[in-house]
């Protein structure tokens, strides 16, 4: 029943996919508007995503993690996509938030295993929402920095003809920076909840699960980004690809950890 | 008394195109001269509705005509001179109905200006309509046409690139400048060369907002000149080096035959400046800066081919942005038409009704003596059925005229409105 509550954010995002692929198929309402048009997906979104995980008795699994990406992605995309400049963001966003989201309504919606031992907790919606608020960041950083490789080719292959309609390097590197320390920041203080609220909840080993290890892997991997960025000047190009690399990553341990590892974060059978 | 929507709108004035500037500047207007014009015009009745629009480029007046029509608005221009007391009649343009909402679109839009795709235009034309309103002098028709218009320049400034693309080897650098900086705000750059092109191309980056200009040229008293001329910082020809950490933009424009800035000098500077991007721009034949720079990380360069394919682009996508601009314009003329056909019929359809209610009634008290006869609530029978039959012999046409200014068939819609107003003959 409250999967219901996800079709007014589904069929945003398909919109949003589909004015981004298939140019000028909607017109100029929906061209001029997508922020907006995003901004109304991400709150019908948030709340049917809360309508989830209080019909799940505050036990939130799989689908509702795939949900909430979906939603972090979202939320990014319609944070920074004023102007028309920005839009080719939601080339990169719109179909992969579309993806998750269609991909969290099919899934079967299972429980994670430390849920199963500990029950809910107020810990679980702080741990989650700040790790999600995090991987929206990191979203961001990901899409700006392949936008800021497209440009930087074409600037280098001096193919310039229509490039003004992209944002310009220097912006983008901006952004591409800001939201790699936004998801960083977030990250942080998302594996510290967890961590608390593991060690005052679980009494097994918790620190060897595949997760949190591959989890702090990542970490550290968008740690020694910034800091070699702050440091030693590694911007542009390089903060780019720390940025692709370590979206792939999480990603991956979004969509395949808790299912081929076993693990406090893994799904009951 | 049925006026097509065609023929309502009427402009007159003179521009650019049509007239000198020692005409225009004669003809010009303040604005409590549009003031006195616009209250004038309706004071004497010589339009209903009236539009001024006075820029250094032209004079122009938009007018919903009096009962006088186009010709005492045309009478009434005559009455003023040229510089030499001449007649303005050669100087003049006027436009009937679609012609004349079409060039109120145009002129908004700067497809009309001087320069296309100036901005100014815009502001000045929301001026005059303030003024007008203000004076009171914009009725149902000019009202919906400057709303209308405010519309379409938008719409053809956010749909086309007709802005947005300069012209211009110098303003082509700028444009490259702005894809790499984003904005020239806090950005430095070092001119190599006091020549013509590197002077243009500095100009127009500080034009552009660029904060601060180093001139190096071989002959010490030249780049003095260019930098007092620029406003920017002369210094000593074997010192360049030194600053091209310092700076974000880099233009070498000597004469020199062989290359000055080297691969290793970039590469220096760059280390030095912690990869925040340089960009630079080669002008001259044989090239000044080592093509090699290109491959470095953080350095942008562009020779003097790359800026004329930026130009060319410019004119490319400027002239189609005209044609979209066009095309935008033409479709809202046709739009705005159909729409007033809507507003203007609204008044006829009042007159028709007046009119048949006007016939009931007579018709009515001609048969006063048999209605004597009748009691009161007879007489309100009668009442009521001869109210229906009017309605009823009015439904088809009226319904008629409604759906021919909803199509926008002129032709029609004034012959039906013709045969229901036009007093017995």
């Amino acid at each position: 029943m409250e999967r219901l509550s996800y079709l007014l954010p589904i069929l945003v995002y398909a919109l949003l996919s589909i004015d981004h692929l298939v140019p000028r198929l909607f017109g100029e309402v929906v061209r001029s508007n997508a922020r907006w048009i995003a901004l109304l997906g991400t709150v019908g979104h948030l709340v049917a995503l809360l309508l989830a995980v209080v019909a799940h008795g505050g036990t939130p699994g799989f689908s509702e993690a795939l949900s909430a990406a979906s939603l972090g992605m979202m939320a990014a995309y319609a944070l920074v996509s004023a102007g028309d400049r920005m839009r080719p963001l939601g080339l990169v966003i719109a179909p992969l938030s579309t993806v998750l989201l269609s991909t969290a309504l099919v899934v079967p919606s299972r429980t994670v295993l430390a849920l199963a031992e500990t029950g809910a907790s107020p810990w679980l919606p702080i741990h989650l929402g700040l790790i999600f608020a995090g991987l929206g960041g990191f979203t961001l950083s990901f899409a700006v920095g392949l936008l800021y490789l497209v440009v930087r080719w074409r600037l280098k292959r001096k193919q310039l003809s229509g490039l003004s309609r992209l944002p310009s390097l220097e912006v983008l590197d901006r952004i591409q920076f800001r939201a790699m320390l936004f998801g960083f920041l977030f990250l942080t203080l998302g594996i510290a909840a967890g961590g608390i609220w593991a060690a005052a909840s679980l009494e097994e080993a918790w620190t060897l699960d595949p997760k949190v290890i591959f989890t702090l892997l990542i970490w550290l991997w968008y740690g020694v980004a910034l800091q070699v960025r702050l440091v030693a000047g590694w911007r542009g190009r390089w903060s780019a690809l720390f940025s692709i690399v370590g979206f792939a990553g999480l990603v991956f341990s979004l969509l395949a950890f808790n299912f081929l590892v076993s693990g406090w974060h893994g799904y009951g059978s | 008394m049925a006026m097509g929507a065609e023929q309502s709108i009427f402009a007159l004035g003179l521009n650019h195109h049509t007239a000198p500037v020692e005409v225009r500047e004669r003809l010009a207007l303040d604005e409590p001269a549009i003031r006195r014009h616009l209250h004038m015009l309706r004071h004497r009745e010589l339009a209903n509705e009236a539009l001024l629009l006075s820029t250094c480029n032209r004079v122009e007046l938009y007018a919903v005509p009096g009962e006088g029509g186009t010709d005492a608005l045309l009478e009434w221009v005559r009455g003023f001179r040229g510089p030499r007391g001449e007649s303005l009649e050669p100087y003049l343009f006027r436009h009937h109905g679609r012609d004349a909402v079409r060039h109120l679109f145009r002129v908004a839009s700067s497809l009309d200006s001087l320069v296309i795709g100036e901005p100014q235009i815009l502001g000045q034309v929301k001026e005059a309509v303030r003024v007008a309103d203000e004076s009171a002098a914009l009725g149902r028709v000019l009202n919906a046409l400057c709303r209308r218009t405010l519309h379409v320049a938008k719409r053809v400034r956010t749909e086309t690139d007709i802005g947005r693309k300069r012209v211009g080897v110098g303003n082509a650098g700028v444009d490259l400048a702005l894809q790499i900086f984003g904005s020239l705000d806090g950005r430095r750059a070092l001119l190599l060369g006091a020549g013509e092109m590197g002077t243009q191309v500095a100009h127009a980056l500080r034009s552009g907002g660029l904060d601060e200009l180093v001139v190096a040229n071989r002959t010490f008293e030249r780049a003095v000149e260019v930098a007092s001329v620029e406003g920017g910082t002369p210094i000593s020809w074997d010192r360049f080096d030194e600053y091209l950490a310092r700076v974000d933009i880099v233009i070498a424009a000597t004469g020199s035959p062989k290359p000055i800035v080297d691969l290793a000098m970039v590469r220096t500077a760059l280390r030095k400046r912690r990869y925040r991007p340089i960009f630079l721009v080669d002008l001259s034949v044989p090239r000044n800066i080592d093509p090699r720079v290109d491959d470095l990380d953080s350095a942008y360069l562009f020779n003097v081919d790359h800026l004329r394919q930026v130009v060319d682009q410019g004119l490319a996508s400027r002239e189609s942005a005209r044609d979209r601009a066009e095309e935008v314009v033409e479709r809202e003329a046709a739009r705005f038409l159909k729409a007033l056909a809507r507003i203007e019929v609204g008044p006829s359809i009042g007159v028709i009704t007046r009119r048949a209610e006007e016939l009931r009634q007579a018709e009515l008290s001609r048969s006063k003596r048999l209605l004597e006869n009748l009691d009161e609530d007879q007489r309100e029978q009668l009442d009521a059925l001869t109210r229906a039959l009017v309605k009823k012999v009015l439904h088809r046409p009226l319904q008629q005229i409604h759906a021919s200014a909803h199509e926008g068939d002129e032709l029609r819609l004034s012959h039906l409105l013709q045969a229901f107003t036009e007093e017995d003959s």
